[in-house]
């Protein structure tokens, strides 16, 4: 009992702050969502925000966007967690040191490299006009592919290196098994290794949906005013417009989004640890 | 007789390897360029060779500003973040709390939440209670996400760790406080000080939560260059820039002789 005082103990500045400082400001956030003009209980923040074209349009932008950002990362991080977990450990160390590292530089940092990449002059369109692709003065700025192309580079290394854990613990006896069998290289791949991986390949990729639906800074550096995202228009709404009860109802249906795209997450996660 | 990957298979993925760490490390490496560049204008590839741009930026007291708010911002929430997450760390470890498995959920749970969310939760709970935000607002937000990376790298030490020492010291007559201080703590050193760095890293590159509790006289270094990029980047953006990303990898660096990279893949 007196053990138990003690974990407790140790444990309760923890959960003071998480109450206080994360629990009870989603909690405000869920309150206010529902305020009106009026000070009443309502929904029209919701009605308003669900039937303007204006905003359904950012939210459709939001989620295709996501679904092909998604779909890249897994696309190329799948091959390449297989790689790093089949590379001889002095390689796969500084593949990973390698993945970290734009992983833990600061996104503004990041999004900057990719404004002076895609702009006005920068070495995609000047190579793309040099190829005779475009005009002259073609940009890549302000385009969804900016957002696409930025957002992809921003989260592979999130879902690679969520593939990898679960390629790493792949027995290598089944692969040598399968082409012992007879299969070749890709066959082995694609009938061992992928199944084997999928759970790691699906985590990987909601979190990366989760992440590109709520993102805020790539998205609004480089598809601007003229491309919002629903995150872009949460930003607005509280601290420009300043209608926060508005920005709480956008959030709030963000938040009911990313729970449904979390709670298959969590199942998969967990079984894999458990 | 299984014959081995087809060459050219192996050139392919060799190919596609080396394409993906360039798209991977090409804003990094683009930043780094610009920042050495003489030209006036932001440019790639850079024209010449020049330390100018860094110089400039201990010329410019909205940097400096800014650095100076960084870098107190991410050593007290790096205090703050070690302190509290090491106590939930051994409690959570013990696993003798009722509903320890819930517990580990919740204080996981901010490294899945999308920022925006608690940031916008945050800016609205301290307004209707405190007041105007204020720096105090910022620490406590940042310390909420840097809070799961000390409790994560800390867990890991733990759960490899011997826990009969512990009851080895108690048999020995160690009161509660000695056992802590000289054997848990001890075990948990590697983990707590891999955690601290993360948390110094998490603080001094977060943007959302710092965009969203911005005031003219709370500024941290990613807003700075933020305010820049929207308005009017010149030269100084990328040295500053590129003197963060010095940082991170220096943080990298020490977090991989404390841990080993290794130990966070798949998590």
């Amino acid at each position: 009992m007196r053990d138990r005082a003690e974990d407790l103990a140790l444990a309760s500045p923890g959960i003071l702050l998480l109450a206080f400082a994360f629990i009870l400001p989603i909690a405000e956030m869920l309150r206010l969502s529902i305020v009106g003009h009026d000070g009443g209980t309502t929904f029209e923040h919701f009605t308003r925000f669900l039937t303007d074209p204006y905003y359904l349009g950012i939210v459709w932008r939001t989620i295709y966007l996501s679904i092909i950002i998604t779909l890249f990362c897994a696309i190329v991080g799948f091959p390449l967690a297989y790689v790093m977990a089949r590379a001889t450990p002095s390689l796969r160390l500084w593949l990973i040191v390698l993945i970290i590292l734009p992983l833990m530089t600061s996104v503004v940092v990041r999004t900057f490299g990719w404004m002076v990449l895609l702009g006005r002059g920068g070495l995609i369109p000047f190579t793309l006009w040099k190829i005779g692709f475009v005009g002259r003065n073609f940009t890549l700025m302000q385009t969804e592919a900016a957002i696409v192309i930025g957002m992809v580079q921003v989260l592979l290394p999130f879902t690679t290196l969520s593939i990898l854990g679960v390629v790493m613990k792949i027995d290598r006896r089944l692969e040598e098994a399968s082409r012992t069998m007879g299969a070749s290289f890709l066959a082995t791949l694609r009938t061992v290794v992928l199944p084997l991986a999928m759970p790691g390949i699906l985590a990987g990729s909601l979190l990366a949906f989760t992440l590109s639906v709520s993102s805020f800074v790539t998205p609004s550096l480089l598809g601007g005013v003229r491309l919002p995202v629903i995150a872009g228009s949460i930003y607005e709404s509280a601290t420009k417009t300043l209608e926060w009860n508005f920005a709480a109802a956008q959030s709030v249906i963000l938040l009911v989004g990313v729970l449904l795209a979390l709670t298959p997450y969590i199942k998969l996660s967990g079984r894999r640890h458990g | 007789m299984v014959k081995g990957v087809p060459n050219v298979l192996r050139a392919v993925t060799w190919l596609f390897v080396a394409v993906t760490l360039i798209f991977v490390l090409a804003p990094l490496i683009v930043v780094a360029g610009v920042s050495v560049s003489e030209s006036q204008f932001i440019a790639f590839p850079p024209t010449g060779f020049t330390f100018r741009w860094f110089f400039a930026i201990f010329e410019s007291s909205a940097y400096l500003g800014a650095l100076g708010t960084s870098l107190k911002l991410a050593v007290l929430v790096t205090i703050t973040a070690t302190v509290i997450g090491a106590g939930a760390a051994i409690a959570i470890n013990r696993r003798r709390l009722p509903g320890s498995g819930v517990l580990a959920g919740l204080f996981l749970s901010p490294l899945i939440l999308p920022s925006i969310i608690f940031a916008i939760g945050l800016l609205m709970l301290w307004s209707a209670t405190v007041g105007p935000v204020s720096f105090s607002a910022l620490w406590l937000g940042h310390t909420v996400i840097a809070l799961p990376y000390v409790i994560r790298t800390t867990l890991a030490v733990l759960t490899d760790s011997d826990p009969f020492l512990e009851e080895a010291a108690r048999t020995m007559g160690a009161g509660r406080w000695q056992r802590i201080r000289h054997v848990v703590l001890p075990q948990c050193a590697p983990g707590l000080a891999a955690g601290a760095f993360f948390a110094f890293n998490i603080s001094f590159d977060e943007a959302v939560i710092a965009l969203f509790l911005r005031t003219p006289d709370l500024v941290t270094l990613p807003i700075q260059i933020y305010n820049q990029l929207e308005f009017s980047p010149d030269p100084t953006v990328a040295a500053v820039s590129t003197l963060m990303m010095g940082l991170t990898i220096l943080l990298i660096a020490v977090i991989d002789r404390l841990l080993g990279i290794q130990r966070f893949v798949g998590n």
